[in-house]
C-alpha cells in the first residue's frame, strides 16, 4: 500500500511518496522519506521489497554522484533513467534481483525541460507526463488523465496532487500517513509543505 | 508485410500491466541502419533490453565491416543472439523487415523467443493479437502491392486486429520501407 | 472410488445434484409464487459440481480453462438531487479476446427500475430478467409497485442461496419511488447488499471512482451529472483493457428511467482530448 506519485508541469516535476513505512500489519514509522536526490536536478522515489528499495536507491545515488564528481557535470534525467534501467535489468536476471519500483523525475539542466520516468521492478521504462505506482495507479491515473495539462503551474500541480491524495484517503483501506512532496525545478530540489491532516469524507 | 519492391512493418503503442494501461507511447519498432527494422513484442523490459543489445551489436558490426548490416545478416544475428539465452530466454518474439541492400528485394522473417527463424514471403505477425492478425492478413494481403496499397493493407490489418484484442492497441506506428525512402506514420487507433 | 460407485449405481445427475428435487420444491415454496422452472438447473454428473465448474471456467486460476465466461466491465451509478445516473461500458471479453463491443449492460427490469451487469454476463442477464418477473408478480399481488429495497433484497437472497456454486455477478439496482425517493443498491454474488450514494463495479471501477469522486456532489445539475457519468466511464475504458466499446447512459427519475444514448467511445475520446486538452498522455502527433 505504498503510494508514489509524479506529475510534470510547465517548468517543474513533482514527486510525492507516502510517509508510512509498513512491515506486515505494523506501521514502523510515519515520517519515512522514500526519495533520494541523484544530482542537482534529478530525484528518485522508490517502493517495493523492504531493504532492496533503500539499498538500490543509494547505490544509484552514489554512482550518480560519483559521475558528477569525476566529470564535473551532471547526467541528464534521461541519461540517468536509462542507466537505472540498465542496472535494474541486469539485476533482474541475476541470482537475487532487486524488487524495486521507481519514479524518476527531473528537469534537464540545459534545456530546462521537465521529465518523468516510470520504472517497475522488471525494469520496464516509460517516459510519461504523470505516473503512479502501486494501487495509486488504479485510482490516480484516471484523475490525472482528466485534469492534467502539460503547461500547468506549480500551484495547479499541487492542487492536482491534492485531488489524488484525497481520492486515495477516500478509497484505500489502509492509512498511508500522508505524503512527502518534493519539487524539481531548474534551480534544484525543494521539499513542499503538504497538509497531511485533511479529513476527506466519502460520498 | 511484403509488397512490390517495398516492405511495411507496424506496431501498436500500448505498454500495460495486464489490465492496466501504463503508457500509450511505447513503440516496439526499432531501426538499425537505412532499411533494416526490428519489431519486438513481449515483456516490456526485454523489448528495451533486446533493442539496446542489437543497437550495440549492429553498431559494432558497422565499425568492423565499414558498411550497414543487411536484413538477412541481421536476422541471423538475432537468431544466434536469442539462442545464446536458450536456458533463460528473453521473453520477446521479434520480427525483422527490410530491403536487401544489393538486390532491393523485400525481406521479412519472424522468430520465437529462442531464435528459431520463420522466413515468409507474405507476412509475419507476433504479439498478443496474433490470431486476429493472421485472420486479417490472410484475408487482406495480396502479392505485389504498391507502397500506398501496402500502407492501407497493413494499417487496416493491424487496427482491426487490435480492436478485437483487449491487451493491444492505443494507437500505432507504421513504417513503409522503399528503396531510398522510409515513411513513418502514426495511426490514431481506438483508445479503449 | 466413491465417484465410480456413484456413477454406476444411479443416473449420475440425480445422485449428485446439490439441490434435490424436494429441496428445489422447498425453495420454490419459500418464495411464494416462484415458478419451479427457474430453479431447475441440471447439475454436471460429477462428485463436486461447484469445484468442477470452477476448474472448467475460472480463467484466473486456470488460464487454459475450456469454457471462458464473459468478464470485465465498468459500471457506475450515483444518486444526486435530480435522481440517479446509471452508466456502463459495453465490452465483453473472454480472456484477452474481445467477444463483443456492443453488450447492453444496463438491464431494464421494468419501466422504472434499472439493473447493471458486471461479472458473468449470463448470470446477470438471467437473474435480472428473473428479478423483473418477480417484481411484476409483486405488483400483481399487492396492486402497487415494488420498492427498490424489496426488489434488491429478492435478488440478494436469491444469489445467497447459490453462494459458493460459482455465480459471478456484481450488480446495482436503481430506481426512484414515492416512498424511498432515489434509491440505489449494490448486490454481489457473495451476498453483499448495500444501499449507498455512489458505486462503481467491475474491473475498471477504480478508474471510474477516481474521476467520479473528484467532482461528485449531491447537488449536481442533471446536465453535470450526465456528463460526469459518461466521463467516468470514458476514463475507465481508456485505462482498463477489459472495458471499452460504447457508453450506455441512463437517468432514473420518479417518472421512470430515461435513456441518454449508447455512444461510441472513440469519437468522444478524441473530442475530449483535442477540444479540452485532456488525456495529455496520448500522442496525436508523430513529432511528440
Amino acid at each position: 500500500m505504498e503510494v508514489l506519485l509524479g506529475i510534470t508541469g510547465k517548468d517543474f516535476t513533482l514527486i510525492a511518496a507516502s510517509k508510512a513505512a509498513m512491515r506486515g500489519a505494523t506501521i514502523l514509522k510515519a515520517s519515512d522519506d522514500k526519495t533520494r536526490q541523484l544530482n542537482k536536478h534529478t530525484l528518485m522515489a522508490f517502493s517495493g521489497e523492504a531493504g532492496d528499495t533503500v539499498q538500490f536507491a543509494e547505490y544509484i545515488q552514489a554512482n550518480s554522484q560519483l559521475y558528477s564528481m569525476r566529470n564535473e557535470t551532471d547526467l541528464s534525467p534521461s541519461a540517468l533513467a536509462h542507466f537505472v534501467r540498465g542496472e535494474l535489468a541486469s539485476s533482474l536476471r541475476s541470482r537475487k534481483p532487486y524488487n524495486v519500483n521507481l519514479l524518476l523525475g527531473g528537469v534537464d539542466p540545459i534545456t530546462h525541460k521537465p521529465s518523468l520516468y516510470w520504472l517497475d521492478y522488471l525494469a520496464s521504462l516509460a517516459p510519461v507526463p504523470y505516473a503512479a505506482h502501486g494501487y495509486a495507479q488504479y485510482y490516480c491515473l484516471s484523475i490525472l488523465d482528466k485534469h492534467h495539462h502539460p503547461d500547468i503551474t506549480l500551484e495547479q500541480g499541487l492542487k492536482l496532487l491534492d485531488l489524488c491524495t484525497d481520492e486515495l484517503k477516500r478509497r484505500l483501506p489502509i492509512d498511508f500517513k500522508g505524503m512527502v512532496v518534493k519539487v524539481v525545478t531548474k534551480d534544484g530540489i525543494e521539499e513542499k509543505p503538504f497538509d497531511d491532516d485533511k479529513v476527506v469524507k466519502s460520498a | 508485410m511484403v509488397g512490390k519492391d517495398c516492405v511495411a512493418i507496424a506496431c501498436d503503442l500500448r505498454l500495460g500491466l495486464q489490465a492496466l494501461t501504463v503508457s500509450n507511447n511505447f513503440p516496439k519498432i526499432f531501426q538499425y541502419g537505412d532499411n533494416v527494422f526490428l519489431g519486438l513484442t513481449g515483456l516490456a523490459t526485454d523489448v528495451s533490453t533486446v533493442s539496446d543489445l542489437f543497437r550495440y551489436k549492429v553498431n559494432m558490426y558497422r565499425l568492423r565491416e565499414e558498411r550497414n548490416i543487411a536484413p538477412r545478416t541481421f536476422a541471423n544475428l538475432v537468431s544466434s543472439s536469442l539462442y545464446e539465452r536458450r536456458f533463460g530466454p528473453y521473453f520477446v518474439s521479434p520480427v525483422v523487415a527490410g530491403l536487401d541492400p544489393k538486390t532491393g528485394q523485400p525481406f521479412i522473417c519472424g522468430f520465437d523467443s529462442i531464435g528459431c527463424i520463420d522466413f515468409a514471403k507474405d507476412f509475419i505477425v507476433s504479439g498478443t493479437a496474433t490470431e486476429q492478425l493472421f485472420g486479417m492478413c490472410e484475408s487482406l494481403w495480396e502479392p505485389d502491392l504498391g507502397p500506398d496499397a501496402l500502407f492501407e493493407t497493413i494499417s487496416q490489418a493491424l487496427l482491426n486486429a487490435v480492436d478485437r484484442d483487449a491487451l493491444s492497441g492505443w494507437g500505432a506506428h507504421v513504417y513503409i520501407i522503399e528503396k531510398d525512402k522510409v515513411t513513418k506514420r502514426l495511426l490514431k487507433g481506438r483508445q479503449d | 472410488m466413491d465417484t465410480l460407485v456413484a456413477r454406476y449405481s444411479r443416473p449420475a445427475y440425480h445422485q449428485n445434484e446439490v439441490f434435490t428435487e424436494q429441496e428445489q420444491q422447498d425453495l420454490a415454496d419459500a418464495v411464494p409464487g416462484m415458478p419451479s422452472l427457474s430453479l431447475k438447473f441440471a447439475m454436471p454428473p460429477v462428485a463436486h459440481p461447484s469445484a468442477w465448474l470452477r476448474a472448467a471456467t475460472d480463467d484466473r486460476s486456470n488460464p487454459s480453462c475450456p469454457i471462458k465466461i464473459a468478464h470485465g466491465t465498468t459500471t457506475l451509478a450515483f444518486r444526486f438531487q435530480g435522481g440517479i445516473i446509471v452508466a456502463t461500458d459495453s465490452r465483453a471479453t473472454a480472456g484477452n479476446w474481445i467477444a463483443s463491443q456492443t453488450v447492453k449492460k444496463v438491464i431494464e427490469i421494468n419501466s422504472d427500475l434499472l439493473g447493471t451487469m458486471a461479472g458473468g454476463a449470463a448470470d446477470c442477464q438471467y437473474w435480472l430478467a428473473w428479478l423483473g418477473m418477480q417484481c411484476r408478480l409483486h405488483e400483481l399481488r399487492h396492486k402497487r409497485r415494488i420498492s427498490v429495497a424489496a426488489a434488491s433484497k429478492i435478488l440478494a437472497n436469491l444469489v445467497y442461496q447459490y453462494k459458493g456454486m460459482g455465480l459471478s455477478m456484481g450488480t446495482m439496482c436503481a430506481g426512484v419511488t414515492k416512498e424511498e425517493g432515489p434509491a440505489l443498491y449494490y448486490i454481489d454474488s457473495d451476498g453483499t447488499r448495500l444501499a449507498g450514494n455512489l458505486f462503481c463495479v467491475g474491473s475498471g471501477q477504480t478508474f471510474a471512482y477516481g474521476v467520479l469522486d473528484a467532482e461528485y456532489r449531491y447537488d449536481l445539475t442533471v446536465e453535470e451529472a450526465l456528463e460526469l457519468g459518461s466521463r467516468s466511464i470514458l476514463a475507465a475504458t481508456h485505462r482498463d483493457a477489459y472495458s471499452g466499446g460504447f457508453i450506455n447512459l441512463y437517468h432514473v427519475k420518479e417518472s421512470g428511467w430515461e435513456k441518454h444514448g449508447f455512444t461510441d467511445t472513440n469519437p468522444v475520446f478524441w473530442k475530449t482530448k483535442l477540444e479540452k486538452g485532456e488525456f495529455s498522455n496520448v500522442t496525436s502527433d508523430l513529432a511528440d
